[in-house]
């Protein structure tokens, strides 16, 4: 145990210069209330206040889109990464398409069904973010924990919701947005295990991506009243070198009476999608 | 045939036995943990019963008609007809395979309306709408009509379900070919109706919270629910009302819809709904729907719409084609 | 008693598709003047919502090639119907037998889909809705 924590020591020490990302070792001293199934209670409104949803890794901050129309409301914050280790361990032609994907965030062109997916950011298309996106756009989510044996996640951004499963073996039957979840509690913690995400979510606005195989593990930590840990390892082998992992606190909201409010953003985006197409000489 | 009086007395026991909240026989509500009553599960309501009563059908079917019936809509939506011309041939495709198998059905009391209240099984007239809503009405008819020709002007010419903003998840709640699953969540304080089709849950806080502040509007509205025994009251305001599209047309302003969901057998939850709008409706309205769970395995898959919503496209480069070169 | 039942299936319905209403007519997309029938290749299924697209490779006289996209319902029904990714295949003959989109382009909608060996696909369902249907394993 001993060797253990000193190994992980070192590893957040040298983990600290390139990130803020922080392991969960040990078993941490905090126990949450726990559910009549001898389970912590994960219930509640959450949210995460790092940047990664504009970038992932290390991150100035940048002008928006049209910066000659909206200032500083358009800018984008800078921020640390939260990858351990820094950066995402990119295959060669994947960090060059990565850079092409940032490049063309704002390209936005549905006019052919096959190239539908083929440029811009979903979610400046209000798409569904997908896995783990969702867990650090900007916006809350709240985890209602059934009793039995399923948990719903609905996120605020598009009112996008994902159904965990508990203990179960079925393969997802398809491919869906916010992936197939399938949960299992690790003594306090609570593990999901994603798989069939879509292939065309990004994992932030600076063009990060992942292929058909990507394969996500979640890990949910209470660490107290307020606040929990949340990691995501990410594995894909067609686009990745090894798996990687992201990890952050996530925050209990805590306002009376907080709910969440509808972010469907479907309606934000038609100008954008579909005006082109637009009757000449109408409206 | 039922004489009148019989066909009331049939409603009527039918009704007593929701709107009091009990069930028909003695059933006792699992409880959850923490002591509410257990809602949770995937529950579909897929039917064929109609939300209005056809003219001149009676209340209630007999058993022996309701087999039948259902025998003659099995027989007349699964069998390949070919009879009508082509421009009836084309809206075939939108065939069997498309819809929920379960709508082949009809309620189990064998009611030929869902509307339970009033008791013709219609909805209410209409009051004298104000030029301003008549205008808009109107204005919808118009997209409605330009859509169906396939020459809408732009996206506002699709309804709000084409264009994937609302579908079933905005309450109330009402069977239709597809998609007609809907999985509760409960933990304490909240429970969770999350429809398939499209994806958005109603997260509805049962502790006695107030509604948000009158004004600050949702799609979906806001909703706050208590136990009334065994039965879950779900009180729903604040709609949006974009382009006047609010639930058959209503005023947004005045329009409330009260729910109630009682579990009456292992296997069954009646859904009911009330809504009221003075300010449409001559009176308030109820609506009964019985709510399934088909067996252990059903589960819900996702339904992202937006994310390929290919046809919209399809709708507008087609009209601007066409008018491009008309035939 | 039988022709006013069939008059009630009809206005029942007709009540029943109030929301159906709601969703695209196919008369708004696809051409009546433009049936086409074709046998086809498919190549690939696109399990998305709203609508599943069939890709299929068409041999045209002349040896071209031509890549046609078929409409059809939502995964979701599929699935509780038995129909799974692995039911059609990438390399599976078929008969299309559908309308053309209005707007010209290479869609039409899935009006029958038929196998070589004659069996048809998504038409006639000889599951009339009776409970048990094909469920999760878990």
């Amino acid at each position: 145990m001993r060797h253990r924590r000193r190994l992980v020591l070192l590893s957040l020490g040298a983990a600290a210069a390139l990130s803020v990302s922080v392991a969960v070792a040990q078993t941490p001293a905090y126990r949450a209330p726990h559910r009549a199934d001898g389970h912590p209670d994960l219930s509640g409104i959450w949210q995460a206040f790092v940047t990664a949803n504009w970038d992932l890794q290390d991150h100035e901050a940048q002008p928006g889109l049209h910066p000659e129309l909206d200032g500083a409301y358009g800018a984008g914050p800078g921020g640390q990464s939260v990858v351990e280790g820094g950066e995402i361990p990119y295959q060669p032609w994947a960090l060059a398409k990565k850079k092409e994907n940032f490049e063309k965030r704002a390209a936005v062109d549905v006019s052919d069904d096959k190239k539908w997916h083929a440029l811009g950011d979903p979610e400046l298309k209000c798409y569904m973010p997908g896995v783990p996106r969702a867990t650090y756009m900007p916006h809350p989510f709240q985890i209602v924990q059934g009793s039995n044996g399923t948990m719903l996640m609905a996120y605020e951004f598009t009112s996008a919701t994902r159904i965990i499963r508990m203990n179960w073996t079925q393969e997802a039957p398809t491919d869906a947005w916010m992936g197939w979840s399938r949960g299992r509690w690790d003594g306090e913690t609570l593990v999901v295990d994603v798989t069939g995400i879509r292939e065309e979510t990004w994992l932030d606005r600076a063009g990060d991506f992942h292929s058909d195989k990507l394969h996500v593990v979640e890990r949910y930590t209470p660490m107290s009243p307020y606040h929990m840990m949340y990691e995501a390892t990410l594995d894909d082998p067609k686009v990745y070198t090894r798996p990687w992992k992201i990890s952050f606190p996530l925050y209990r909201r805590l306002e009376k009476n907080l709910q969440l409010v509808e972010f469907k953003c479907v309606p934000f985006t038609e100008e954008l999608l579909y005006g082109k197409f637009r009757k000449p000489g109408a409206r | 045939m039922k004489t009148a009086a019989l066909s009331a007395l049939a409603i009527a026991i039918a009704l007593t036995g929701t709107l009091t909240g009990q069930a028909p026989k003695k059933y006792s509500v699992p409880k959850t943990p923490w002591g509410d009553p257990d809602l949770q599960g995937v529950w579909n309501d897929a039917t064929s019963t109609p939300l209005q009563r056809p003219n001149g059908a009676k209340d209630v079917l007999t058993d022996e008609e309701a087999v039948d019936f259902q025998a003659s809509l099995a027989n007349d939506l699964t069998r390949d007809r070919r009879d009508g011309g082509p421009e009836v041939d084309v809206n075939r495709a939108y065939n069997d395979h498309w819809m929920d198998a379960r709508r082949l059905k009809i309620t189990a009391d064998h009611r030929t309306s869902l509307i339970v209240d009033p008791p013709d099984g219609r909805i209410p007239p209409l009051v004298q709408l104000s030029p301003e809503r008549q205008k808009v009405r109107a204005d919808r008819a118009g997209a409605a009509a330009r859509f169906q020709a396939g020459l809408p002007d732009d996206f506002t010419d699709l309804s709000l379900p084409v264009r994937c903003v609302i579908r079933t998840d905005s309450p109330p709640y009402l069977p239709t070919i597809y998609n007609n699953d809907f999985q509760i969540f409960q933990s304490p304080g909240i429970v969770a109706i999350s429809p398939e089709m499209i994806h958005s849950a109603r997260i509805i806080p049962i502790d006695g919270r107030p509604h948000l502040t009158r004004g600050f509007n949702q799609w979906l509205g806001d909703s706050r629910g208590h136990w009334d025994g065994t039965t879950l009251v779900v009180e729903t305001t604040n709609f949006r009302a974009d382009d006047g599209v609010i639930f058959l047309g209503a005023n947004a302003a005045t329009f409330t819809i009260t729910e109630r969901f009682t579990r009456v057998d292992p296997t069954s939850i009646n859904y009911e709904f009330t809504v009221s709008d003075p300010s449409t409706w001559t009176k308030p309205w109820t609506a009964l729907i019985p709510w399934n769970k088909i067996d252990p395995g059903e589960q819900m898959y996702e339904y992202g719409c937006h994310e390929d919503n290919f046809d919209i496209v399809h709708f507008l480069v087609g009209a601007r084609n066409r008018q491009k070169n008309p035939r | 008693m039988r022709a006013r039942l069939l008059s009630f299936v009809c206005a029942m319905v007709l009540g029943a598709g109030a929301t159906a209403a709601a969703h695209h007519a196919f008369a708004a997309e696809f051409d009546s003047t433009k049936p086409v029938r074709f046998q086809g290749t498919v190549t690939k299924m696109l399990w998305v919502n709203p609508h599943a697209w069939i890709y299929v490779d068409v041999k045209k006289d002349d040896g071209t090639i031509e890549e046609w996209m078929i409409e059809t319902g939502t995964p979701n029904t599929l699935l509780r119907r038995g129909f799974t990714k692995e039911s059609l295949q990438p390399g599976t003959e078929i008969v299309i037998d559908g309308y053309q989109a209005k707007d010209g382009a290479r869609r039409a909608n899935g009006r029958d889909l038929t196998l070589p060996n004659g069996k048809t696909l998504f038409l006639g369902s000889s599951d009339t809705g009776a409970p048990g249907e094909s469920g999760a394993k878990k």
